[in-house]
């Protein structure tokens, strides 16, 4: 997750290799045919926001916003799909979870920088945390609008 | 159906949720919904990623409950999608409770996918992480060959039953010291781009994301406990890579390589 490395044809390639990483997982995870698809669609909606977000300073807000797109769209395909939005969420955030950040962290120790050490232990907990907050609050979204459906259903409408 | 077969089903049902990855939360709405969807009331749930604590008042007015233990933590998506659908049929009087145990015993005893797809899935998994996070394809050969030796690893220990804190250390070790092994003696490849993407296999990155996600929903105790496993199982993979690294060093000024 090194911003200053992309070039333009990243733009294409990036949310392709996020998407088939993340299939991978998501069979790891358990998930069945259709389901390791749509998931693996999250992960590429995310990461596309990720790049297409401009990096001022710390990522953080990049991250936010592809863990709210991702989120949002998990449950978008959890409601068609009368699932748990989760499912999809946590597959598709899979490529902005600070993985090489932890690692990162890890090396700077044994150089025994502890300067970037504790930069770096900062951006991989602001990290975690923006994706949890755009999770969150796309599960309100999705919270507001299944109240609103169940509203709808109760006065009278029949199911689809 | 019995008080006490109502609560030992809703209870298994809430740790079998635990125990496939489901959130704390979900995990508690199971039991709940489950036992108010039969009647029961004043059902109270209270769970951590390490065991529950499920209580309700029966139909003939006497109080009932149970705690369970939650030692086995692996992610399933499946099965937590499955218990979901299975409570919800059962709120909706789509299937009734007999219906519902025997699904819950369908799930529990859901087969994973055959062994070779699974390691095949984290060759393929390790190896595009490493492209998506700027490795070069030499990289991602690498990253391939590591990352479906590493799932064998993992499942060996895991088999051994092994706590999962020796499983990262070796992990971590095995990653950094496959990777710079093959850089010495096969090809010259990026070592960083390569151990990043082998270690997404390892690194606890969402449960980091789980136990943020359940200090925002209010689960504190259930956050804390879920970041401090979290953060032990990272330090376990830096302690395994950097010992890895330490002994590469020694090697090399030693002469021996």
């Amino acid at each position: 997750m090194s911003p200053e490395s992309l070039s333009m044809v990243d733009w294409l390639k990036g949310p392709a290799f996020a998407a088939i990483a993340t299939s991978a997982f998501s069979l790891l995870f358990g998930l069945h045919s259709l389901d390791i698809l749509l998931a693996s669609g999250g992960a590429a909606v995310g990461w596309a926001i990720f790049l297409v977000v401009p990096h001022a300073g710390s990522p953080a807000f990049a991250v936010f916003l592809a863990a709210l797109a991702a989120g949002l769209y998990s449950e978008i395909i959890g409601w068609l799909r009368f699932r748990p939005a989760t499912v999809y969420a946590i597959a598709a955030i899979l490529p902005l979870v600070p993985g090489g950040g932890m690692y990162y962290t890890m090396l700077s120790t044994l150089e025994g920088n502890s300067a970037k050490t504790v930069e770096l232990v900062m951006t991989t907990l602001m990290t975690a945390f923006a994706i949890a907050a755009g999770l969150a609050i796309a599960n309100a979204v999705g919270r507001m609008n299944y109240l609103a459906y169940s509203h709808w259903l109760m006065k009278g409408n029949r199911k689809p | 159906m019995q008080p006490e077969d109502l609560l030992l089903f809703a209870a298994d049902a809430a740790r079998l949720m635990l125990e496939s990855g489901g959130e704390t939360y979900r995990a508690e709405e199971t039991a709940m919904n489950i036992i108010t969807s039969q009647g029961g009331v004043e059902a109270e749930c209270f769970a951590t990623s390490t065991g529950l604590m499920l209580s309700f008042t029966g139909e003939d007015g006497k109080v009932h409950a149970v705690v369970r233990r939650v030692k086995r933590r692996e992610m399933n998506l499946e099965k937590a999608s499955r218990i979901h659908t299975m409570v919800s049929g059962l709120q909706t009087d789509r299937i009734d409770i007999l219906e519902a145990t025997r699904e819950l015993d369908v799930i529990e005893r859901l087969r994973e996918r055959p062994f070779a797809l699974r390691m095949g899935a984290s060759a393929v998994g390790a190896a595009f992480f490493t492209l998506l996070f700027g490795g070069k394809p030499a990289d991602a050969f690498a990253a391939a060959a590591i990352g479906a030796t590493l799932y064998l690893l993992i499942r060996g220990f895991q088999r051994l039953k092994l706590p999962e804190f020796l499983t990262s250390l070796a992990g971590g070790g095995y990653a950094a010291i496959a990777s710079l092994g093959i850089q010495a003696l096969i090809a010259p490849i990026n070592t960083d781009m390569t151990i990043i993407g082998v270690i997404m296999l390892l690194v606890p990155g969402v449960a980091i994301t789980n136990a943020i996600r359940d200090i925002i929903a209010g689960d504190l105790v259930a956050g804390i406990a879920r970041g401090v496993d979290a953060f032990i199982t990272a330090a376990a993979i830096s302690a395994g890579a950097g010992g890895a690294f330490a002994i590469w060093k020694l090697l090399e000024f030693g002469g021996i390589r």
